[in-house]
């Protein structure tokens, strides 16, 4: 409870602080917490701006498919590389490698070829949300107590009950906590695609705002989108949560 | 041995599939340069991009020693305090969860294009990970040996020395190592959303020019850096490793 308390304390001297500073300063930089509800209400009733649920969607729709492709590219390299121990040995180092890469010198690459729509955000939020899901699955086929496997085996267990009864309780915990950090990544490729160059979407309305340099809307606009981004990692975090009291 | 052979195996043959798809029509290379074309203007683009890739570093390096020089006593706090870790650790992991490219735009307003918009969009972008892993490391050391020491007559500065330096030293240099990716990271999508020089600019402008073979070799010559930046400190890491 005293925790709580503090808690809010700490928030509230953060915005009090911000708040004041904001006064203070250049009012067109810094944009003080008061003056975001109003901020908010212009960005909703799109007066100056671009309307604003066509370019959710593409953004929402963007990351869906980037998110998807990811944790089928990502689950599929996993399992072919951790249940090949052979293949795992020479390809995951490879894979390790390329992780230590910062991901955003492959986005141009990327921008050239798939253009300056949407697929060239899709592929970026695939390439970053793919190592995560990837890395954990073959952490989580490393946690699989390999006596567990054999005494199964020896008791007849086919391949598919082996992998439900057996390897899924044993990885779930560490493979659920790789798909949400794709998620995570994921989100944060298509963001970053969109506010490196496109046409649509809310990373375009984002650099609209701020290139037009209606900062409050600017403002807003990253409070909204950061709001959203983490009830999306606590909604990832409560399904987490659940799967690995499944699994114990 | 035989892991390393191949591995270089796979990857001359994925080179070489590249340069037949390339050849036989099956890759467009206005998109997609043959291996041979980039091995063409390596040389080249190497000597252009040196002195860019010298000023991402620079940043790099100013952004990092920030995150580093606060980041670990802000980590080494929160670990050791069990209050302030309760009250502080959400709004730290929610800070780092934002996706940090929103409020690169506002940096940028403020510092403007140069040197210190990319040092502290690298700073911003590796502080967090830093923050959050000394915490945890901080966290993770054994009270008893602590008690054990204090009972056997250590004083204040031999605890520090003794038990907790080598005890927290592992999760310092995972965060060191995982903060540099994160700052190059921050370095470079700086220079790439507003810069006029540096290495995220100078590819950001190749790839809107559509000259491939110089974007992938000016991609490949980053990520070469980048791969041996970590695999040195990886090393040191080893190396401290083995002297606890």
């Amino acid at each position: 409870m005293r925790v709580w308390l503090w808690r809010a304390l700490v928030l509230l001297a953060a915005l009090g602080l911000w708040e004041a500073a904001a006064r203070m300063l250049n009012p067109i930089l810094y944009v003080g917490p008061s003056r975001l509800p109003a901020a908010l209400v212009r960005v909703l009733a799109t007066r100056d701006l671009p309307p604003l649920a066509g370019h959710v969607w593409l953004t929402l729709g963007e990351i869906a498919a980037a998110y998807a492709l990811a944790v089928a590219g990502g689950l599929w390299v996993g399992f072919v590389l951790g249940l090949r121990k052979s293949l795992g040995r020479i390809y995951e180092p490879l894979l390790a490698t390329l992780y230590a890469v910062p991901s955003v010198v492959w986005y141009p690459s990327l921008m050239l070829f798939f253009g300056l729509g949407p697929s060239s955000k899709i592929a970026f939020g695939v390439l970053l949300g793919f190592f995560p899901v990837t890395l954990s699955v073959l952490a989580g086929i490393r946690q699989v107590p390999a006596t567990l496997v054999a005494v199964a085996v020896s008791m007849g267990a086919k391949p598919w009950t082996l992998f439900r009864k057996v390897m899924l309780p044993a990885m779930a915990s560490t493979m659920v906590g790789g798909l949400r950090s794709g998620l995570a990544l994921s989100v944060v490729g298509v963001l970053v695609g969109e506010l490196l160059g496109a046409r649509a979407g809310l990373g375009y309305v984002i650099n609209y705002a701020y290139g037009l340099m209606m900062t409050a809307e600017y403002a807003a606009l990253v409070a909204l989108v950061a709001a959203a981004v983490l009830l999306l990692d606590g909604a990832a975090s409560l399904v987490e949560g659940r799967v690995k009291r499944w699994a114990g | 041995m035989k892991v390393l052979a191949c591995q270089a195996l796979s990857v001359v043959a994925a080179l070489a599939a590249w340069e037949a798809a390339v050849r036989s029509g099956a890759l467009d290379p206005t998109f997609i340069p043959a291996p041979s074309a980039i091995l063409r203007v390596f040389g080249a683009t190497l000597t252009d991009t040196l002195p860019r890739l010298g000023d991402t570093l620079l940043k790099t390096l100013l952004g990092y020693a920030l995150a580093v020089g606060v980041g670990v006593p802000a980590g080494l706090l929160l670990g050791s305090r069990p209050t302030a870790h309760a009250v502080a650790m959400p709004y730290v992991v929610a800070l780092y969860g934002i996706p940090k490219i929103l409020i690169l735009p506002w940096i940028a307003l403020i510092f403007g294009i140069g040197l210190s918009t990319a040092a502290l969009a690298a700073a911003v972008f590796a502080i967090f990970p830093v923050v959050v892993l000394i915490a945890a490391g901080t966290r993770d050391v054994d009270p008893t040996l602590v008690t054990v020491a204090v009972s056997m007559g250590a004083s204040r500065a031999q605890v520090g020395r003794k038990v907790l330096f080598p005890a927290v030293l592992p999760s310092v240099l995972t965060a060191m190592r995982v903060a540099v990716v994160f700052a190059m990271l921050g370095a470079l999508l700086a220079e790439m959303l507003a810069g006029n020089r540096g290495m995220g600019f100078q590819m950001q402008r190749t790839a809107l020019a559509f000259r491939a073979p110089e974007l992938f070799a000016a991609t490949a010559i980053v990520s070469a850096v980048s791969i041996s930046v970590v695999l040195f400190l990886e090393h040191l890491n080893q190396r401290l490793g083995r002297w606890r």
